[in-house]
């Protein structure tokens, strides 16, 4: 019952989103209200599943949620909250017209909500198919919402991702029919065919010349939406050109679903063909992402590609931990919660930077913490924490992924990833830098609202302790995840 | 009907199904884009009958039931409106010329060919000489988007490499199960109607509907 | 004795029917564009008017020019020896399969092409070097339709394919078969200097190709060209329609099964000039520029065709 009322939530945000049920600042309110509630449901279902095992609903178990679902949940539902909560104004509502106020339309909200209802379905679901056309349908809802603003630039960003995204996902499609295949010629037809349970229980049967083949469309499918290299083409424009709360969204959250799809099917296919194949891909994959993603950083003239270009970064990293056995998984997990709460934080203050100083160009914005010295406080914060300095979490979890490396053996992966990471440690510095230090622009209103930053506390707070100690729970949940993907 | 007519119909339909894939590689007009990949939906809508004929499935019918509605019927007629109020004629000078467009198909096709073998060994039905066709449609779709510079054809790629796909699955596995299958023409329905959607307002804002004019967003 | 009747007979309906063939379809053609047309034997009756004219020579003529007429002549009659139009196999079978069949017909264009060049006439240069451009691009879907025809029989000698066509009915439904066939007619259309590739009713400079080589012929030579142009068309007609829809051919001989085999093959004769008669009368000539991509599409359906043939079983 509990995951029914967890995927109601956001459905019943969207459903009162339609015009004559609330006024306009209330489906606001109530948006925010709803993903806060979700997010409470989710951390109640990490519970159960730490004490029980497993929490499911629905014949042979369709709607299932494991260690592994239940991390992600907490991921989508945070920043969910997050998201809605500061993009509706938290005490003070933003002017409309500005990035914050565009956003109080219904047609936002209802979008809003049917993309965190598709991320949370895709999460839960058991089987392989459902989960494919929720994933579809996170595309189609965010296609309007990334061209909302109907600039030039946006048109172009929201063409090339739903035309990409949808290319990418046909493909991830191709691999399950494959894998569907494959499980019928070996197996048999059985109405249960496509649930992961059952998948894995009869993956020693499967041919593994097909099993390769289904993997590598997986792979390209479903690293097409997770911003994996070279299939990332679309990131940069779409996560830079879409309102704030969406691109944080999307960088904190859908990638990270699209990366679970890949370790559903990681799963299946190490147990048919062992981990080496899926693991060299991985790894591969991971160091193409990460040196694009470190030699097109440098380039950026606009903050908000730059996040951008981070995230494809932070994928990469999280792509290779998944790559590295158990310890290298809950990096990656860790990782990916920790990631989550910074980018968020990033993005949703790029939305106010963008506001006050209506450009999103990096020459432009100067004097960050004399005009807005809160914002820009915690706007240094986040690109530190991206960065991987202590106290974040991503310090902790970079330094987890770079020990389960050397212990799986693949120094020289972790070599090339260091030095990756050496290159983008500067280019983000120095336009931090840049954006923080001197005089703003002449014009340019100065003074902040510290109240209105205040759901960003949550971000700080998982920044902070996650990165001086992982809580016990939180630990045991990483492993009972981990042991799931690398058993 | 004998498993040898039959294995050889269905690689007839198959290889006309790739065809009219490739005959949008050949043809210049955008409505006659349009038009072809409705007779390519038909001709899977007949593929799919004639499974379920011999195998006397009924699921197979809603299935053909279903492509024939929207792909044959309902996208052909609102992509027909776009293309009418857009007034978009002819395919702007593509990427990649008429002949070299075609050979490079037929690459694609021994390719596929390839990618195929490990599927087309293990599957024992008779139908599985399709199989590697209708992988060369999934790659003549992509090949489609990527090689043409107008956004109604690159829809009309993204629609061949659907069709491509649904063919794959009919003759690999005779169908999916029916709640993937609902969820897939959803998708698809809808995915066109984004699309479309997004035609007009590139239309409407850059006054083409070249995409290679919109170079906001590079690198 | 036997053998070199059949061969004898062979000949004999190659070089009296071609003409009638080629009168049918423009008669057919003149009544769908809403004429009377000449009768079907007309172009009988305008071989014989041209073997009673003088003949009128260039003074930069050579050899080439002379030897020419005769040599496109002989070598499309030897081919009607090796042609299974009316029995299969043929007793001449051995000497010369599909793919001598083929490069014989080249071996008269590539002649053609020359004394188009011979004459120094700035029209026949042209018409030579489109000719050679057609040739040239469909040469490799010929290869490729050679070998998807011959992949399912096993051999290309001709004989052998209308066996075991003969004997599989169910062969030529296959997707390689009949996309060889796709294949093979496109390049017909190219190599015969049909529409939508040529037209052979024109003489304007903008649209001539065959026409603009044999232009400065006149006479006899002019009688033996245009003879060996029909004579041609004839047998890529028959060739094609033995090799897809073998029936009627005879396998023993006898002067019934021939008789048969000789109204089954004007029958298949008239049913694929209808075929190609409403294609003329339906599409405009291509502009040159857009010949390589029609070839184009006959190489893939080619290509195709051995795919399917080859790597399918």
């Amino acid at each position: 019952m509990l995951l029914v009322a967890l995927l109601a939530c956001p459905l019943l945000a969207a459903a009162l989103a339609v015009p004559g049920i609330l006024t306009r600042a209330s489906v606001a309110r109530a948006g925010a209200a709803l993903s806060g509630l979700a997010f409470l449901l989710s951390i109640v279902l990490a519970g159960r599943v730490l004490a029980g095992g497993v929490v499911s609903f629905g014949p042979e178990e369709f709607l299932r949620v494991d260690g592994l679902s239940a991390v992600l949940l907490l991921v989508v539902t945070g920043v969910g909250f997050v998201a809605l909560w500061f993009g509706e104004g938290g005490a003070r509502p933003p002017a409309a017209g500005t990035e914050g106020g565009a956003e109080t339309g219904r047609r936002y909200h209802a979008l809003a909500g049917l993309f965190l209802f598709t991320m949370l379905l895709a999460v839960t679901v058991n089987n392989v198919g459902v989960m494919w056309v929720a994933i579809e349908a996170t595309t189609i809802a965010t296609a309007f919402l990334i061209g909302l603003h109907r600039s030039k630039a946006a048109l172009e960003a929201s063409w090339k991702y739903i035309l990409i995204g949808s290319v990418g996902i046909a493909l991830a499609f191709v691999g399950t029919v494959l894998a569907y295949f494959n499980f019928v010629q070996r197996v048999g037809s059985t109405p249960y065919a496509l649930h992961w349970t059952v998948l894995s229980r009869v993956a020693v049967l499967l041919d593994p010349d097909v099993t390769r083949l289904a993997f590598v469309f997986v792979l390209v499918g479903y690293g097409t939406k997770a911003g994996l290299a070279p299939m990332h083409t679309w990131l940069p424009d779409a996560h830079s050109e879409a309102p704030a709360p969406i691109s944080a969204m999307m960088s904190g959250s859908l990638l990270a679903v699209a990366l679970y799809a890949i370790l559903r099917f990681k799963v299946v296919v190490d147990a048919c063909l062992g981990t080496s194949f899926t693991d060299r891909m991985l790894i591969l994959t991971a160091l193409v992402t990460l040196a694009v993603a470190a030699l097109l950083l440098t380039r950026q003239a606009n903050y908000k590609r730059l996040l951008a270009y981070s995230s494809v970064e932070h994928m990469g990293l999280m792509c290779l931990g998944s790559a590295l056995g158990a310890p290298g998984v809950i990096a990656a997990l860790l990782h990916a919660l920790t990631h989550a709460a910074a980018k968020s934080m990033a993005f949703l203050l790029a939305g106010e930077i963008r506001d006050r100083y209506g450009t999103a160009s990096l020459a432009s914005v100067r004097g960050l913490l004399r005009a807005m010295p809160w914002t820009g406080a915690l706007f240094a914060a986040g690109i530190l924490a991206l960065l991987g300095l202590p106290p974040a979490g991503l310090f902790l979890s970079e330094m987890m992924l770079l020990r389960a490396g050397f212990t799986a053996g693949r120094p020289w992966v972790m070599g090339m990833v260091l030095a990756l990471l050496v290159l983008i440690f500067p280019a983000l510095l120095t336009h931090l830098n840049r954006m923080l230090y001197g005089e703003p622009p002449e014009g340019t209103p100065r003074g902040d609202h510290p109240r209105r930053l205040m759901p960003l506390g949550l971000n700080l707070a998982v920044l902070l302790v996650l990165g001086l100690w992982i809580p016990g729970p939180l630990a045991r949940l990483l492993w009972r995840a981990a042991e799931i993907v690398a058993p | 009907m004998a498993p040898a007519l039959f294995s050889r119909l269905v690689t007839l339909a198959s290889s006309l199904v790739l065809l009219s894939g490739l005959a949008v590689l050949w043809r210049h007009s955008l409505a006659a884009y349009i038009r072809t990949f409705a007779r390519q939906s038909f001709l899977i809508v007949l593929a799919i009958l004639l499974i379920a004929a011999q195998e006397r499935d009924v699921r197979l019918c809603v299935v053909a039931a279903l492509v024939l509605v929207i792909k044959v019927v309902l996208i052909p007629r609102v992509l027909h409106r776009v293309q009418r109020h857009v007034a978009a004629d002819f395919e702007i000078h593509p990427y990649v010329n008429t002949p070299l467009s075609l050979v490079i198909a037929g690459a694609l096709t021994l390719m596929s060919y390839a990618v195929a073998a490990p599927v087309v060994s293990l599957a024992d039905l008779p139908t599985r000489g399709g199989i590697p066709l209708a992988l060369a449609t999934v790659f003549v779709g992509l090949f489609i988007i990527i090689s043409r510079r107008s956004a109604l054809s690159q829809i009309i790629g993204f629609l061949i490499l659907e069709n491509g796909i649904a063919l794959l699955a009919v003759l690999a596995t005779f169908g999916v199960p029916l709640i993937v299958e609902l969820g897939v023409f959803l998708d698809v329905l809808l995915g066109v109607l984004v699309m479309q959607v997004f035609v007009y307002r590139i239309r409407e804002t850059f006054d083409t509907i070249d995409v290679d004019r919109m170079k906001d967003l590079r690198h | 004795m036997i053998p070199y009747l059949l061969e004898a007979l062979q000949c004999l309906l190659t070089l009296t029917l071609a003409p009638g063939l080629i009168g049918l379809v423009r008669l057919l053609k003149a009544r769908l564009q809403g004429r009377r047309g000449p009768p079907a034997w007309q172009p009988y009756r305008d071989l014989a008017k041209l073997l009673d004219k003088e003949r009128v020579v260039s003074t930069q003529a050579s050899w080439i020019f002379h030897a020419t007429p005769h040599l496109v002549f002989a070598s499309t009659l030897v081919v009607s020896l090796l042609v299974p139009l009316v029995a299969a196999p043929l007793p001449f079978d051995r000497a010369g399969d599909l793919i001598v069949v083929v490069y014989l017909l080249l071996l008269g264009t590539f002649f053609l092409a020359l004394a188009g060049l011979d004459t120094a006439s700035p029209f026949g240069g042209m018409g030579a070097s489109r000719e050679m451009t057609i040739a040239a691009l469909a040469e490799p879907t010929i290869a490729l339709a050679i070998f998807g025809m011959g992949a399912g029989a096993g051999s290309t000698n001709l004989g052998e394919i209308v066996a075991r066509t003969l004997a599989h009915p169910e062969a030529t439904l296959s997707p390689g078969h009949l996309m060889a066939f796709a294949a093979l007619f496109i390049v017909m259309l190219a190599e015969c200097g049909r529409l939508p590739v040529d037209n052979p009713a024109t003489h304007l400079e903008l649209t001539m190709i065959h026409e603009a080589m044999i232009l400065e012929y006149s006479g006899p030579p002019l009688a033996l060209l245009e003879w060996a142009a029909h004579m041609k068309f004839f047998l890529f007609l028959s060739l094609l329609s033995n090799l897809v829809c073998p029936w009627g051919v005879a396998v023993e001989l006898s002067p019934r099964t021939l008789a048969l085999a000789v109204l089954a093959l004007v029958g298949k004769l008239v049913v694929l000039a209808i075929a190609v008669t409403v294609l003329e009368t339906r599409l405009a000539k291509l502009r040159l520029f857009r010949v390589p991509e029609l070839l184009g599409v006959s190489f893939i359906l080619a290509l195709l065709a051995i795919t399917s043939s080859f790597l399918v079983r």
